[in-house]
């Protein structure tokens, strides 16, 4: 493969990562399957990265590129044992003994988002990005309409899943 | 303040804890194999199609007395015609499966890539209903072979009473459900345990439309 191709790509995504990283840190709970789902997220974005037309901001084509292969195309690796499940916002707390009320109501939310599934954390990712609903709706395929229904849904849920 | 814009705020900002990635550390990373379910879903269709072809073409190699009669077999025009039916239609489905495949697109929304995921799978299925159906007609067309041209078989037909014959067919019969629904078992729970996650999502996004 030409490599002004790959020294673009890798360039791109390197600045870009974060988007990645934090599909992976919504769609897993330990640092394996974390680090599994990156490097699948990875080769599918090198993939599709020659149709790639740059009509659309990179960002843009890789929000839809990696929540695809989170929802859809990715197969956890069977070889992997997962043992230390950890929460990095449970740990990040216990370590700073912190006591304020937000950050208590953050880790219980980040908890409420992890049981979600894997449609409805979608929603929640692309929200928590600022995508607009239109944006929302063509990455996912439904209808603006029934996005923001569902968005609305989302939240409900949240909501019950804090306050039961 | 909605619960989620709180979590906004702390999403952004928190992007430092992630580990991050040099171009030199992400180079190798695109050349890696990948494990998704499109690749699983190509070996098990590749895994299919040559199964299927090779249950048909290795006895012929295998057993000399299965090569006469299928040589004699080719005597009759019928056969022929089955034969080579057959052989298109698996042609016609590799065709298929190859425009199948390459319509999937992790560019496009999730809902197309689902259902794209999901007509590949359909053609797999219909390749294997369709093998399961010839293997099923094969049963009574060959045992119409077996008495037009085996006389000891014929003679034996003839000279069987009803219950005899009877015990015939419910055990053509018996054998030719017991042998479908195994490989039938077999694929729900290949498919089944693949496609279980994908199911879900697409009936959740379905959902969404009614």
């Amino acid at each position: 493969m030409n490599k002004e191709l790959e020294h673009s790509f890798v360039e791109q995504l390197r600045t870009n990562q974060n988007i990645v990283h934090k599909v992976c840190r919504l769609y897993t709970n330990n640092a394996d399957a974390h680090n599994d789902l990156f490097q699948e997220i990875t080769i599918q974005l090198w993939r599709a990265y020659p149709k790639f037309r740059g009509d659309s901001k990179f960002s843009t084509w890789m929000y839809r590129v990696g929540l695809n292969t989170a929802i859809t195309l990715y197969r956890k690796s069977k070889r992997r044992i997962n043992t230390q499940e950890f929460d990095a916002v449970e740990y990040k707390v216990k370590a700073e003994e912190y006591d304020d009320t937000e950050e208590q109501q953050l880790k219980l939310l980040y908890k409420a988002v992890h049981q979600l599934n894997d449609i409805e954390k979608a929603l929640v990712f692309l929200y928590l990005e600022d995508k607009d609903y239109r944006e929302i709706s063509a990455t996912l395929g439904i209808s603006e309409v029934n996005a923001r229904v569902k968005m609305n849904r989302v939240k409900k849920k949240l909501r019950t899943i804090l306050n039961p | 303040m909605d619960e989620l814009d709180l979590l906004k705020k702390d999403w952004n900002k928190e992007t430092d804890t992630f580990k991050n990635y040099s171009d030199s550390e992400i180079k190798p990373m695109i050349h890696k194999k990948s494990s998704t379910i499109v690749k699983t879903l190509f070996y098990i269709s590749i895994a299919e199609l040559g199964f299927w072809l090779l249950a048909g073409i290795l006895p012929y190699f295998l057993s000399s007395t299965f090569k006469e009669k299928l040589d004699t077999s080719y005597e009759n025009p019928l056969f022929v015609v089955f034969n080579t039916l057959s052989y298109l239609v698996i042609l016609l489905f590799i065709y298929l499966l190859y425009k199948s495949y390459k319509a999937i697109s992790s560019t496009d929304s999730s809902k197309k890539l689902m259902e794209s995921i999901l007509k590949t799978r359909k053609i797999i299925k219909y390749y294997v209903i369709f093998t399961l159906s010839l293997i099923f007609l094969s049963i009574p067309l060959s045992l119409y072979f077996e008495y037009n041209e085996n006389l000891e078989f014929h003679q034996q037909i003839v000279e069987a009473n009803t219950t005899q014959m009877i015990i015939l067919y419910l055990f053509a019969v018996f054998i030719a459900a017991v042998f479908l629904i195994l490989i039938w078992l077999f694929y729900r729970l290949i498919y089944g345990v693949l496609l279980k996650r994908l199911n879900q999502n697409y009936d959740e996004l379905k959902k969404l439309e009614i």
